[in-house]
């Protein structure tokens, strides 16, 4: 095992009312695919944002390498969810535009990217512009995006979410491979299966808090089930809280505007009703 | 080249490369800001002379009842009108009463009906037309000239038979010599006052309005297409965010307001060519005043609309936002135009945005009074900095991340 990259130390993190995050303690060394799993809602995409420095936490401390975070996110390759390309440039420009800003050259981003590109079978279509990519191409440029100026960590938010079998395939065989050159991955999934397959390290993350941490076969033995689908049940069995933008609460005025233009919805007996 | 000026740049040129991309926008932003002065100032006055001349060759057909006049009906000739008289309706109270004239007049029969009765006092006439016909109208403006002509010869013969010089008694007080050489100002200053009406406000709503598209695309629109997450995760802080994209904006609002204001340079020499306005006299300093007023006042707008569409969750939420805000721009300006520069107090160049629209007023007058210079620039200044100071505060929010479209 590598050397200690990314340290969170009692990491809390709320918005207004709801803690998304309630207490984290976390170390992540380099060469490994960590893996945080969970349902909708539970933290990840929290915890991957603290990660990439671009949220401060509401408690606790994120370091890198012993400095904050938010001050080494050139040391960062993040590939949101959203991907986040510019639909009126090409998959190059949108590739140079970020590894300008890390203060790549040129050539250096383009020796990098051609060489992920072949491996993605995204070759032909970097002068494309992004308007037309599928989700698959767009996940695939994010990733090339990500890596062009060589990051010593990569963040990847759900990278195969909507993807078809084969798009998801190469997405994984690229992970695989940066763990081979000895690079540190962390990887937000829905998917246990998927997870274990990539993963050397599964954190499973639910209401706010990490319910549990090791290899899958330590997460087996831990909570003595036989499956990780099982195990990650046992794990989680407490009701999922409601995510922090559905528990917003709606003002007397909005609910009477919203009555007013659409009227009520129909209601199920004995579920919540409009008043 | 410094970290900060290379984010700062990288991030303007890619926004500027991003939004000329699209043919619609360079339509808006580049083309019609070039035309639109010369359209106005040029093609319309052309197209306005074209009419003219096409309704002037026109033949109307005008119907007169009642008494004739040889000396009128031929000046009717003269001016192209085709006369088919008649007798006067008996069944009207007066001569403006149409009566049974009523339908061939609105359906065009005939362009118009002229009535003239002649008594013991003189003559009575009328003209029954449609006013909403163009070629009615024009029917009624050749018979009121052709009457008028005839009517002073008319006047003129009574007072010479009356032994009267009619000059004279028609007219005892005269200016004496050439109306425009008694004006002490120059050309120059004259063309710089009829300027100075329009430009500030031309300046002031363009910049403001040209802003809105830009503004929203890179904040708001960001947020909705989820390029936003991507771009804060960047190794830049951002202020250095905010500079790139107040950089972009400004550039792209800065080129179609410089087109404006070439379309409009050219639109008035060319007017100068015909004599109708000189070319306004403003001396350099006055122009570099101009110039930093302009740039301020971009810096505060700008600022203040990226501001407020980052604090838009989505397009149409900006669109709502900035839609009505140009409205704080249109009526100081259209309020400054009519404030008397001559007594104007101080005080006023520290009211936002009336500052800069009052001292471009008197810079394109060739007016530098320092006081007023002194307070608009400080004030606008101050303002510029508080815009700033809001946009930073807005690109700041956390929840810019947290509440991603």
């Amino acid at each position: 095992m590598g050397e200690t990259l990314l340290t969170l130390n009692g990491v809390a993190k709320s918005f207004k009312d709801v803690d998304a995050l309630v207490r984290v303690d976390l170390e992540i060394k380099s060469g490994q695919v960590v893996g945080l799993v969970g349902g909708n809602g539970a933290g990840k995409t929290t915890l991957l944002r603290l990660m990439a420095g671009v949220m401060e936490p509401s408690k606790g401390s994120i370091l890198f390498q012993n400095n904050p975070v938010s001050s080494m996110r050139n040391k960062l390759g993040v590939v949101p969810e959203s991907t986040g390309l510019y639909s009126r440039l090409t998959a190059w420009e949108n590739i140079r535009y970020h590894s300008r800003i890390y203060g790549i050259s040129d050539d250096v981003a383009w020796n990098r990217v051609s060489h992920f590109a072949k491996m993605l079978d995204l070759t032909d279509s970097l002068s494309r512009h992004t308007k037309g990519f599928s989700r698959g191409m767009r996940q695939k440029t994010a990733l090339l995006r990500a890596l062009a100026h060589g990051p010593d960590i990569l963040l990847l938010d759900e990278p195969t979410a909507g993807l078809d079998v084969t798009s998801a395939r190469t997405v994984r065989s690229l992970v695989g491979q940066l763990r081979d050159e000895g690079g540190t991955v962390i990887y937000s999934t829905h998917h246990l299966a998927e997870a274990q397959q990539v993963c050397d390290r599964i954190i499973i993350v639910h209401n706010g808090t990490i319910r549990a941490d090791g290899s899958p076969n330590e997460l087996l033995e831990s909570t003595q089930k036989d499956s990780l689908e099982e195990a990650y049940v046992s794990l989680t069995s407490d009701k999922a809280r409601s995510r922090s933008e559905d528990s917003k609460k709606e003002s007397r005025l909005a609910r009477w505007w919203r009555l007013f233009l659409t009227g009520r919805t129909p209601q199920i007996e004995g579920v919540g009703e409009d008043e | 080249m410094s970290n900060s000026w290379r984010f700062i740049s990288t991030i303007a040129k890619k926004e500027i490369v991003e939004f000329i991309r699209d043919w619609r926008t360079l339509l808006a932003l580049i083309v019609i800001p070039l035309l639109i002065f010369p359209a106005l100032f040029i093609a319309l006055p052309l197209l306005l002379q074209s009419e003219a001349a096409e309704l002037d060759a026109l033949e109307l057909d005008v119907t007169w009842q009642g008494d004739v006049n040889d000396e009128l009906h031929n000046s009717f000739n003269e001016s192209n009108l085709i006369i088919n008289f008649e007798t006067i309706p008996d069944d009207i109270e007066n001569l403006s009463d149409i009566g049974g004239d009523l339908d061939r007049i609105r359906n065009q029969e005939t362009q118009a009906v002229f009535r003239l009765i002649e008594n013991e006092s003189g003559w009575k006439f009328s003209i029954l037309y449609v006013s909403t016909s163009e070629a009615s109208s024009e029917a009624r403006s050749r018979i009121i000239e052709a009457i008028s002509a005839w009517e002073s010869d008319v006047v003129n013969g009574t007072l010479v038979e009356a032994g009267l010089e009619p000059e004279s008694t028609l007219d005892p007080v005269q200016w004496d010599g050439d109306y425009e050489s008694a004006d002490a100002a120059t050309k120059g200053e004259q063309a710089g006052l009829v300027l100075s009406l329009f430009i500030p406000m031309v300046i002031a709503i363009w910049t403001a309005s040209s802003a809105i598209q830009p503004s929203i695309d890179m904040t708001a629109g960001e947020r909705e297409r989820g390029t936003l997450e991507a771009l804060l995760c960047l190794p830049c802080s951002r202020i250095q965010l905010l500079a790139g994209k107040w950089l972009a904006v400004a550039s792209i609002t800065s080129a179609g307001v410089a087109l404006q204001i070439g379309g409009l340079l050219f639109a008035i020499t060319y007017l100068a060519s015909s004599s109708i306005i000189g070319l306004p006299s403003v001396s350099l300093s006055s122009i570099l005043l101009l110039l930093s007023a302009v740039v301020i006042f971009a810096i505060m707008v700008v600022a203040f609309e990226l501001a407020l569409a980052m604090k838009a969750h989505s397009v149409k939420e900006a669109g709502s936002l900035l839609g009505p805000a140009i409205l704080f721009i249109i009526f100081p300006a259209l309020f400054t135009q009519v404030i008397n520069l001559d007594s104007v107090e101080s005080w006023w160049f520290a009211i936002p945005l009336v500052n800069i629209l009052l001292a471009m007023r008197e810079l394109l007058l060739d007016r530098i009074i320092i006081e007023h210079v002194l307070v608009w620039l400080i004030s606008s200044v101050f303002y510029a900095g508080l815009a700033a100071w809001f946009a930073a505060k807005q690109f700041k929010r956390e929840d810019l991340v947290a509440s991603l479209s």
